[in-house]
């Protein structure tokens, strides 16, 4: 009874198929790029993200660049390639190795948990263009709603893909994906109050800040479209 | 330390706005904090010439440091001018190591890359203020970002606000350099976060003195570490449990008399309903902080409480004085026999004296054996729940896969228990209205020798035992059933009405409240709990002693497992039954082969096994309730 109580606890879950690109701890990444100065890692964050806080001697590379034009990854595919972007479920770095694999690259690695754990071991970063950050305000979604209703100087400028934006945004809101925001900032108007919103409110914070050196006035859907979402959800 | 660097005021093409000619310095005695001369800062000032730098670093706190205590690597002054040479990233981490390290796993550094100046702006002129209200700063500065009504509504923010020094700011829950990654929107660490914040809470809340001078109740906290909430969360599941943010909310923390409070009546549906789903609104009278020693409070618990703890030690403390006695005399009587060389007739049986007798029946054994297997998995299950703060308590729950698992195992045991039970009901009836003979003669059968139910022979058994017990006459002699094995049976009655009830009411409590409110949820656990334990002290320093150590017996008696025993046992213990087998001529009915090699290794591995285990548990609930 008591085996059969054991073998019933031990049940486990069926194992996940592993993904076409092999996972590097930090410590693994740290030592190859000590031992080889030419390797090739792509930070997947926007250029404003990158060029703000990356790991050192790495290049900015935005996964949709990468997803738009893989002509921009080294010719050789038999070369080394490690994406890492800043979360620890790698989702971004994970776009880019899967383009890059789709494209024939054969030796693609991905930083497991990404910056996080690269800055968590203690290793150093460096910052190219530093953004000051700001106090940026952030406003719930069921707030916004309500700003959206009472309020006219207001510009919902949505940093997500314009895939993502095509599937759907709140209305009224303008599309400045993030990866090129660093291009695309001027054309945003300077006389209205921008709302800025993202999957999920983690990138907002140092976009806001950019725009806010820019001469901007922002907030920051906190929580993201995630967030609004829900809150059009449980309304209905 | 690699990491430290990390930390950088000043980077990139920002130096160049503070610094634009400064002297060859010591760069090596400004990484060791030493104060720099002061014409160096002079030269530094010849071209930084802002008052910030003029004026107030002088009065700052780090005023005697000199601008490359931080700003270090100019070695040539000219090329600095130049534009040539650039400081190296300020590193506060070389001064201040320990905050340094903490802030590695800063949430703000993690996910947004903070530096020390982007908190600490005006670092050029910082002063030391002895008077300042640092926990008023904090929130000033954490709340230009996160502008958190909830929390300035809060009674903390509130109490902070009006120089309550005890009240928590931002950082006495978040952790100040030490903010942690807790995604707790995107639910992605909901157990350390629960944990993480439930242990903030509590270190405020359970604090005599500080609760004492703010009118707070320093119990709160003990009393909720004695619910299930409180006890899962203890034994290290806190996903699965309310830990205080839940009920209390995160920040919008106020008195249940407030409307505006998660836990003012009004809002108590949608707070509880946030995790329970299907209860009558009855439910919500369950207490989530529950003192059972307040009469005023709680009539109904405090009760139940003092009869529970009357029954717990009234039980024990009686049947401790009877096997102690027991124990003792047969003890003495053993010694006696063995200085006089006289030898138990049933140790030196011949002819049918060796011949085996069935006392129990395999279904009976079948039946114990589950007894002993469900007990035994509620113990294992239940008491780690009780003691959940005990090592052994946790080592055991990880054993059975977790807190969820054991539940599981748990109402498992429960069921098997109560179906056996169930069975033992009809048999009694079965027995009292047999067959064909309907009521006649029930009260008989009822009262009789073959019946469990107490009778007035048992009173005098147990006198004339006790006579013997202080060697005031013979022992008493018996029939099929002793007082105490009708007592051993009745008393699983009594439990399983107790504990068996409660248990099913708590089985599902969101269902139980459509039958009764929910501060009956209180008072069924505290007699789930306390049953439980008078349930499992009985049996491992009662049954266990009386039937297995005593010292004729000892270390275990197989009669359970196997079912027979010799005649002449029969006769020396059960001369009462010997003589009515006799008489009834059943005796050559009852005869059975002897017990076979195999039945008897198993019954003593068996009944060996659960014996050490009852031992050890026993152990380990003293020790937990003495010392835990």
């Amino acid at each position: 009874m008591l085996v059969l109580f054991v073998a019933l606890a031990a049940c486990g879950k069926p194992a996940e198929a592993p993904p076409p690109w092999k996972l590097i701890d930090a410590s693994t990444l740290r030592a190859m790029m000590a031992s080889d100065k030419e390797l090739l890692v792509f930070n997947t964050m926007s250029e404003i993200e990158c060029l703000d806080h990356r790991i050192p001697g790495t290049k900015c590379l935005a996964c949709e660049e990468i997803e738009n034009d893989v002509t921009l990854l080294p010719a050789d595919k038999d070369r080394v390639i490690v994406f890492y972007c800043e979360s620890a479920g790698c989702y971004r770095s994970c776009r880019g190795a899967g383009a890059a694999v789709k494209a024939g690259y054969k030796q693609v690695h991905v930083l497991d948990r990404g910056m996080p754990a690269w800055k968590q071991s203690g290793y150093a970063m460096e910052s190219i263009e530093r953004i000051p950050r700001g106090s940026i305000q952030s406003v719930r979604a069921s707030a916004l709603k309500q700003m959206i209703a009472e309020r006219k100087d207001l510009l919902l400028v949505d940093l997500r893909s314009e895939q993502s934006y095509r599937e759907g945004h709140i209305e009224g809101a303008v599309n400045f994906p993030l990866y090129r925001l660093s291009r695309s900032y001027a054309k945003i108007p300077l006389d209205r109050i921008l709302v800025l919103i993202d999957d999920q409110g983690f990138r907002t914070f140092l976009a806001g800040s950019y725009l806010e050196m820019k001469g901007y006035q922002v907030l920051r859907l906190f929580g993201g479209m995630q967030a609004w979402q829900e809150m059009q959800a449980k309304k209905q | 330390m690699e990491g430290l660097k990390g930390m950088n005021i000043a980077t990139g093409r920002h130096w160049s706005h503070l610094f634009s000619g400064a002297l060859v310095l010591l760069a090596a005695s400004a990484v060791l904090c030493l104060p720099v001369t002061a014409p160096a800062a002079q030269d530094c000032r010849f071209c930084h010439d802002e008052p910030l730098y003029r004026v107030d670093f002088n009065h700052s706190i780090h005023a005697g440091n000199g601008c490359t205590s931080c700003h270090v690597g100019i070695t040539d002054i000219e090329k600095h001018r130049d534009g040539k040479e650039k400081p190296a990233p300020v590193n506060c981490g070389s001064c201040h190591e320990k905050i340094a390290k903490e802030y590695l796993s800063n949430f703000h550094y993690i996910q947004e890359d903070f530096r020390c100046s982007d908190c600490h702006r005006n670092i050029h002129a910082i002063r030391k203020n002895e008077n300042k209200n640092v926990k008023l700063a904090i929130i000033e500065k954490c709340t230009e970002c996160h502008g958190n009504e909830d929390y300035t509504a809060s009674g903390h923010g509130e109490a902070v606000q009006k120089g309550n020094q005890d009240a928590a700011a931002c950082s006495d829950c978040h952790g100040h350099h030490d903010t942690q990654v807790f995604h707790t929107s995107l639910e992605q660490y909901p157990a350390e976060a629960r944990e993480f914040y439930t242990q903030k809470c509590k270190r405020c809340h359970a604090d005599s003195a500080m609760m004492t001078r703010n009118n707070l109740s320093d119990k709160m906290v003990a009393y909720y570490e004695g619910t299930y909430h409180g006890k899962v969360q203890e034994l290290g599941y806190p996903a699965p449990v309310a830990g205080c943010g839940d009920c209390h909310t995160k920040h919008n923390i106020l008195p249940k008399e407030d409307p505006r409070s998660s836990i003012h009546p009004d809002n108590l549906e949608t707070n509880c309903g946030r995790c329970h789903t299907g209860f009558h609104a009855r439910f919500l009278s369950y207490q989530a902080h529950p003192d059972y020693t307040d009469r005023a409070k709680y009539p109904a618990l405090y009760v139940t409480f003092l009869f529970m703890g009357a029954l717990l030690v009234g039980t024990l403390a009686f049947f401790w004085v009877h096997t102690i006695l027991w124990w003792r005399k047969v003890y003495w009587e053993h010694d006696r026999m063995e200085r006089e060389g006289i030898v138990p007739p049933s140790a030196v049986a011949t002819g049918e004296g060796l011949e085996q007798i069935e006392r129990f029946s395999v279904k009976y054994r079948i039946m114990h054996v589950l007894l002993v297997l469900s007990f035994f998995t509620l113990v294992l299950t239940g008491f780690p729940l009780k003691y959940a703060g005990t090592e052994w308590a946790q080592a055991i729950t990880r054993l059975w896969g977790g807190a969820h698992m054991s539940g599981l195992f748990h109402r498992g045991a429960a069921f098997i228990l109560i179906v056996g039970m169930a069975y033992v009901s009809l048999e009694s009836v079965r027995f009292l209205f047999p067959r064909g003979e309907g009521k006649k003669g029930w009260l008989g059968r009822l009262l009789g020798p073959d019946s469990l139910f107490p009778n007035l022979k048992d009173l005098q058994d147990f006198k004339g035992m006790i006579r013997w017990f202080f060697n005031k006459g013979e022992p008493p002699k018996f029939d099929r059933w002793t007082y105490w094995e009708k007592f051993d049976f009745l008393a699983v009655f009594w439990g399983m009405f107790a504990i068996g009830g409660s248990g099913i009411l708590l089985w599902k409590p969101e269902w139980s409240s459509y039958l009764v409110p929910g501060w009956v949820m209180n008072i069924a656990a505290l007699v789930h709990s306390e049953e439980a334990l008078l349930a499992a002290l009985f049996i491992f320093t009662i049954h266990f002693f009386n039937t297995h150590f005593i010292p004729n017996k000892f270390p275990m008696d197989r009669l359970i497992f196997t079912g027979t025993y010799r005649l002449e046992e029969l006769k020396e213990q059960r001369p009462l039954e010997y003589e009515r087998l006799m008489t009834e001529g059943r005796l050559e009915s009852m005869k059975r082969g002897h017990p076979s090699i195999p039945l008897k290794l198993i019954s003593a591995t068996f009944g060996l096994g659960s014996l050490l285990l009852g031992l050890f548990l026993t152990v380990a609930i003293l020790w937990s309730i003495l010392f835990g």
